[in-house]
């Protein structure tokens, strides 16, 4: 095999994972912080990427820009759902009950939004005939699609920029804080309810701008969410639950593995080397990549 | 004061939602025939269930306007919807609770081959016949005698499809010697290139160059399109039928500047939605075999359809489901009656060369064998050309001539 | 026991209303939707039993409900096998792969097992999918259909889900009373103290995850036959099979009998009723209006429908009285034997422990004998609960070697260490919030196994011993820190030990608490069981003990009579500081205690 070639599959995968790993950022913010596994996660990409295309159609606003433009209103959205849902349910203080009240909560608001959506949309899949779509970058040997390629550095620009608040703002100490130990980060009179909501808010706002990129060469239906929320989870778990750098490394990695897997086996078995890894991993480091082990006797 | 024990709390829960269950249907005039659609109406399928409804609506409407059937005093036709949604499970619920509520006439449905599957079991038990698209060749090789299949079974297609490109190969000049299989693997996809990889190219002397099967969804097309970049088919036999798979790949397709013909394998490949999201000169001269489109002489349907739907076009899902419904008017004239089992032995015997049934199935002639397989079905090619998907071939039903790939 | 007739009657009410139900519905998808409520319930409490009791919950059940349902169907379509013999082997597949893949992954902790559960069914979809089975139709048998679990009648599927839920609903209810049951609830919630209570956890969620494959892919094969007629990856192995049952657990209620029963009669008839009601005119609002039904619930009750339906219940409470009243009778044990040298029981020899650079331990050597009360003391941070913990088996000490009665412990689990007859008790109590102080200590009784009767009166005993006898039905957010720090005294004596580590027992207690709690470990020697205990306060130690070890800084900086100890020079420097025994050396005899 030609190094060109395996730098082609290595580029591909790389591409691909990036936009898996703007989806999952949002999705271990919410967990890291609130503890919450949010099924609606991807419920929440297609409306994104419904915004985005709205964007396109109406004011002929690049889907690139259209998936910045869809994090203020989808933040506020998240607050929203934080406050008059989810907040019903979690910070309560028994971890062991709570999961299992979220777990069916999140789900219960994944079908209302896919079916809602179904409904009033209709289920006929729209696209944004981006022209960069089926165009790509020419590197020596190697191809890199040019849609794909905007939207990985849009991806890493986003998730630098979350990086940035969590570890440099008061904000994101605070939020770091409630994340750790709720009970201390009341002490210092931070609200972990607000903690919470914001971590929910930006979560949401992140898998929407993720959905917005997406939309630049992938279709838009109600339903795509769920050819994404495995993935989504398996790149959190791999980073370590709780961790942002963690789930974006996760996200890369499936998208390389994905790629990869085809050197081995046959196509149809793609995603089977992406769950053999992830199990792999797991066995060998039980807090995924970044995790902090927690062993407390 | 006992409170409430589990058991009670079971029996008063299901005595509290008993009664919903047994919520009456609207009650429809009594000599009415009534058809069954089990098709998804909601959920990933949804938009395949709605286009399949709306050929049905369209035949009912013509039927009712035109008097009814006849043989029954003028009966009017009622269409009964039930939702398969996105699950086996869903599907033949569905099928179970529209078949057992009321005294349902013949049925149609399932789009998917799974659901149309476990659909059909449901009617043969309820001893109602079934109409059905799908094309496996499983559907009608269970010894049912309730599921009839008017579309040419994928294996059939298989063959007619590749004889028809190697006649077009041939007399233009540009035969076919390599040939590329790419293609997801649910099951009418499968029961299509099983054949073309075991027998059929190797018989006609064409080399399988790349055989490319996927599980959908899709993760990147690269090293499918590379793979055709690197072995250069004449013809690449095309079986995506999830969409975002489907545009990916031919996204893929135009980014590396592969030229290749691509011939789709079902309908999936000509909705309405391809042109908005990929663009019409992307789809140009892409072709797909189907087992029915609107061929020469049906202008005045698909123009109805237009008007009434606001679709751009018609496509196979809403004109065969329109072709069953008035087959189902014609089996009850014969019959004299509107009893199911009634309906399915002139089923069983029909024999119609005429009428909007029979013209809108290729070639023209509905028969069943003792399968409950369509007579000498025969699929038929559709190519897009300036955003629209034309029946090209066979050339006597053509609406256009073919185009060639360039 | 009352509880337990109870749920044996509420087992057999359950038939009684399954029964009823099916021979009086008429239409066939009424039966339909009966066999889907059966057949659901049963998949639950599968689920119940490895998520539920023990706690670990488990997003990958579905690969066991897949397993049978192939197993069983690709036997009869290839093998001809029929599905009556088919669906056991189908269980033993999937018990078989319980086995498999709970080796490995129960090694990981929390929500990390349950998302790396998620991995198998998904990989089982794809594997399917590839080898070719993407629908598998269960071909339709036209003599004798019965053999192949085939039926006209759909009342006999209504049987066939109702007897497999019956059999679901007896196992778990053996479960529940048995010695698994207490383990895996101990399991649940506090894994660390079950551990040290003689619980090999390892050992008991392996046996509940096998159980649990069994009946959910004995589930799997009656669900395809029934309700598919055609088997695809996605139908059986796919992620709607653990959504239902978890909507079916999570609303009813999870850990216990009724939840899955409870869920499943309620939103597998509202599913379907949506369906055919307003579904079949308006396609998509069924899924909407469930969908906010679910989250309306989950508002209401975040526990499942059973437990806050329970919490209504007014729970009875025991008088005040009767606790203030029962450790009155400890005054007639107060003298304790004199202390007899006995052998040598625990010998700790060079033990050392480092945390990444911080060394814990240094070469810690001492040894307790039989019939002592040795005190462990040193100021904060000296390594007295990390000593423990090695002794206990909860860390693995670097160096050195711990022996109990001649036998060497070093390296061995927890559960081991409690078996061979060293018990604990910790720093924090370390209780079990949903189990009432009977049933906390039952855990402990069961170390050594025996019957659920036995544990039982074994734990009362040790209840009594302590003066908690009145206080069995309470739960431990209801007692005060006396009465649980005596309540993990009872059961870390209801493992039989003959030697115990107490970890700081007397720490939160009252002037009074503190007389209480020392009096009862003098009791405890009286009984013949050695103890070993950490304090922080050394003037109520010198009390009790009768020999002290002191730690500073994870060494062993002197050992003796207490009256000694508490005047060396280096210990109180360790205490108190060199400026404090520099000022008091000159002026009197320092001493430790005031």
């Amino acid at each position: 095999m030609h190094a060109s070639e395996l730098a082609q599959y290595v580029v591909t995968g790389l591409l691909v994972g990036g936009v898996y790993a703007l989806m999952s950022i949002g999705l271990a913010l919410i967990f890291g912080v609130m503890r919450v596994v949010n099924f609606a996660q991807g419920d929440f990409m297609m409306l994104g990427m419904y915004l985005t295309y709205f964007y396109a159609m109406s004011f002929h606003v690049d889907p690139l820009l259209g998936a910045l433009l869809t994090l203020p209103p989808f933040f506020l959205l998240g607050l929203l759902v934080h406050r008059v849902f989810l907040a019903r349910v979690t910070g309560g203080g028994d971890p062991n009950r709570e999961m299992d009240a979220q777990l069916i909560l999140t789900l219960g608001l994944s079908l209302v939004i896919t079916n809602a959506t179904t409904m009033i949309l209709s289920p006929m899949p729209r696209g944004i005939n981006a022209p960069y779509a089926s165009r790509a970058f020419a590197a020596g040997p190697l191809l890199l699609n040019q849609a794909r390629s905007y939207a990985f550095l849009m991806a890493l620009a986003l998730a630098a920029a979350m990086y940035a608040l969590l570890t440099r703002t008061d904000l994101g100490r605070a939020l770091r804080a409630a994340a750790d130990d709720p009970e201390a980060a009341g002490y210092q009179g931070i609200d972990v309810r607000v903690m919470h909501g914001t971590a929910f808010g930006l979560g949401i706002a992140l898998v929407a701008a993720a959905g917005g990129l997406l939309a630049t060469y992938h279709p838009i239906e109600p339903n795509v969410a769920v050819n994404f929320i495995v993935l989504m989870f398996v790149a959190v778990v791999l980073g370590g639950l709780g961790s942002i750098p963690g789930a974006f490394v996760g996200g890369l990695v499936i998208g390389l593995v994905q790629s990869l897997t085809l050197l081995l086996l046959p196509l149809q078995l793609q995603n089977v080397g992406v769950f053999v890894t992830f199990l792999l991993v797991l066995y060998v480091r039980p807090q995924g990549l970044f995790g902090r082990r927690a062993r407390a006797v | 004061m006992r409170p409430l024990t589990p058991p009670v709390a079971f029996f008063l829960a299901c005595l509290l939602v008993s009664p919903l269950a047994l919520w009456p249907a609207p009650a429809p005039a009594v000599d009415d025939v009534k058809i069954a659609l089990v098709a998804p109406l909601s959920g990933r399928w949804a938009r395949q269930g709605q286009l399949k409804k709306m050929g049905a609506e369209m035949a009912i409407e013509e039927i009712n306007s035109q008097g009814g059937i006849k043989a029954l005093g003028g009966a009017k036709i009622v269409l009964r919807e039930a939702d398969a949604g996105d699950s086996v499970e869903k599907a033949v619920s569905a099928a179970q609770r529209v078949l057992t509520r009321e005294k349902i006439s013949a049925g149609i449905g399932s789009w998917l081959s799974s659901f149309t599957l476990g659909v059909t079991e449901v009617a043969e038990r309820l001893q109602v016949p079934w109409l059905t698209l799908s094309y496996a060749d499983n559907i009608t090789e269970r010894g049912f005698k309730y599921t009839f299949q008017t579309s040419p079974v994928s294996s059939v297609q298989a063959e007619q499809a590749l004889d028809l490109v190697a006649e077009i190969g041939k007399k233009n000049n540009k035969p076919i010697k390599k040939a590329a299989l790419v293609g997801d693997n649910t099951a009418a996809t499968v029961f299509f290139f099983k054949p073309l990889r075991e027998k059929l190219l190797a018989a006609k002397g064409i080399e399988l160059v790349a055989d490319e099967v996927w599980t959908p969804p899709l993760a990147d097309a690269t090293s499918i399109v590379q793979k055709l970049r690197a072995t250069q088919p004449d013809i690449v036999f095309y079986g995506a039928t999830n969409f975002p798979d489907s545009i990916q790949v031919l996204q893929k397709i135009k980014e590396f500047g592969v030229k290749t013909a691509i011939q789709g394998v079902g309908a999936w490949l000509v909705t309405p939605e391809y042109v908005k999201t990929i663009g019409k000169e992307t789809l140009d001269s892409i072709q797909t075999v189907v087992a029915a489109h609107p061929m020469k002489g049906q202008e005045e349907l698909v123009k109805k359809f237009k008007q009434r739907t606001g679709e751009p076009f018609m496509t196979q899902d809403p004109l065969c489901t329109y072709a069953h419904v008035w087959l189902i008017k014609e089996a009850a004239e014969q019959a004299k009656s509107a009893d199911p089992k009634a309906i399915r032995d002139a089923l069983a015997k029909i024999d119609l060369t005429s009428g909007p049934a029979a013209s809108s199935l290729y070639p023209n002639r509905i028969k069943f064998d003792e399968r409950g397989r369509r007579v000498a079905a025969s699929p038929i090619i559709v190519q897009w050309q300036d955003g629209e998907p034309y029946t090209v071939v066979p050339t006597a039903v053509a609406t256009r001539p073919i185009a060639l790939h360039k | 026991m009352r509880e337990g007739a109870r749920g044996w009657l509420g087992i057999a009410g359950v038939l009684a209303i399954g029964l009823v139900l099916t021979f009086a519905l008429t239409e066939r998808y009424h039966h339909r939707i009966l066999t889907l409520v059966f057949l659901w319930a049963a998949m639950g409490l599968a689920w119940n039993i490895i998520s539920g009791y023990a706690g670990q919950i488990s997003f990958g059940h579905q690969a066991f409900f897949g397993i049978g349902a192939y197993t069983t169907v690709l036997l009869a379509a290839k093998l001809k096998l029929t599905p009556w013999l088919g669906m056991f082997a189908g269980a033993g597949v999937a018990m078989l792969a319980a086995v498999l893949i709970g080796t490995p992954t129960f090694r990981l902790a929390g929500i990390y097992f349950g998302l790396a559960t998620l991995a198998y069914p998904l990989i089982f979809r794809i594997v399917m999918d590839y080898l070719g089975f993407q629908e598998v139709a269960i071909p339709m048998v036209r003599d004798h259909p019965i053999l192949f679990m085939q039926f006209e009648d759909p009342r006999a599927f209504d049987l066939l889900a109702l007897a497999l839920l019956a059999a679901t609903l007896v196992l778990s209810r053996l479960i529940e009373g048995s010695r698994l049951g207490y383990s895996l609830r101990a399991i649940k919630e506090n894994e660390q103290a079950a551990l040290a209570m003689g619980v090999d956890a390892f050992r008991c969620k392996m046996a509940a995850y096998a159980l649990s494959a069994a009946p959910a892919a004995l589930a799997g094969a009656i669900y395809a036959h029934a309700i598919l007629f055609v088997v695809t990856p996605e139908a059986v192995f796919g992620v709607l099979v653990i959504v239902q049952t978890l909507v079916v657990c999570l609303v009813g209620g999870v850990g216990t009998l009724w939840g899955p029963v409870i869920g499943a009669a309620i939103m597998i008839p509202v599913s379907e009723i949506l369906d055919s009601t307003v579904g079949d005119r308006l396609p998509g609002i069924q899924g909407v209006v469930y969908g906010a039904a679910l989250m309306a619930i989950m508002m209401f009750a975040p526990e499942g429908l059973f437990w806050r339906l329970r919490r209504r219940r007014p729970v009875s409470t025991p008088s005040a009285a009767a606790a203030e009243a029962a450790p009155a009778d400890l005054e007639s044990t107060s003298a304790a034997a004199p202390a007899r040298p006995g052998s040598v029981l625990l010998d700790v020899r060079g033990v050392s422990k480092a945390f990444l650079g911080l060394q814990a331990l240094s070469e810690i050597s001492f040894d307790v004998r039989q019939g002592e009360v040795l005190g462990i003391i040193g100021p904060n941070g000296a390594g007295k609960t990390t000593l423990f913990n090695v002794l206990n088996g909860f860390l693995l000490a670097e160096d050195g070697e711990v022996r109990w009665e001649g036998e060497a412990i070093t390296g061995l689990p927890p559960h081991a260490v409690c078996r061979r007859g060293v018990g604990r008790t910790f720093q924090v109590v370390r209780f079990f919030p949903h189990l009432t102080v009977h049933e906390n200590v039952i855990v402990g009784a069961f170390a050594h196994g025996g019957t659920p009767a036995a544990a039982a009166a074994l734990a009362r005993a040790a209840l009594a011993r302590v003066g908690l006898g009145a206080r069995g039905d309470v739960l431990p957010p209801g007692l005060t820190t006396l009465e649980l720090r005596l309540m993990e005294l009872a059961r870390c004596l209801a493992t039989r030990p003959r030697l115990v580590l107490l970890d700081e027992p007397l720490a939160g207690l009252s002037k009074d608490g503190v007389e209480i709690m020392s009096a009862m470990i003098r009791r405890v020697r009286a009984d013949g069981v050695t103890v070993v205990i950490i304090e922080h306060t050394v003037q109520a130690l010198v009390k009790i003990a009768d020999r002290l070890v002191v730690l500073d800084h994870g060494r062993r900086l002197a050992e003796g009579a207490p009256g000694d100890v508490t005047r060396d020079p280096a210990v109180i420097e360790a205490y108190l500081g060199k400026r404090w025994l520099a000022r008091h050396a000159a002026t009197h005899a320092a001493d430790l205690r005031p």
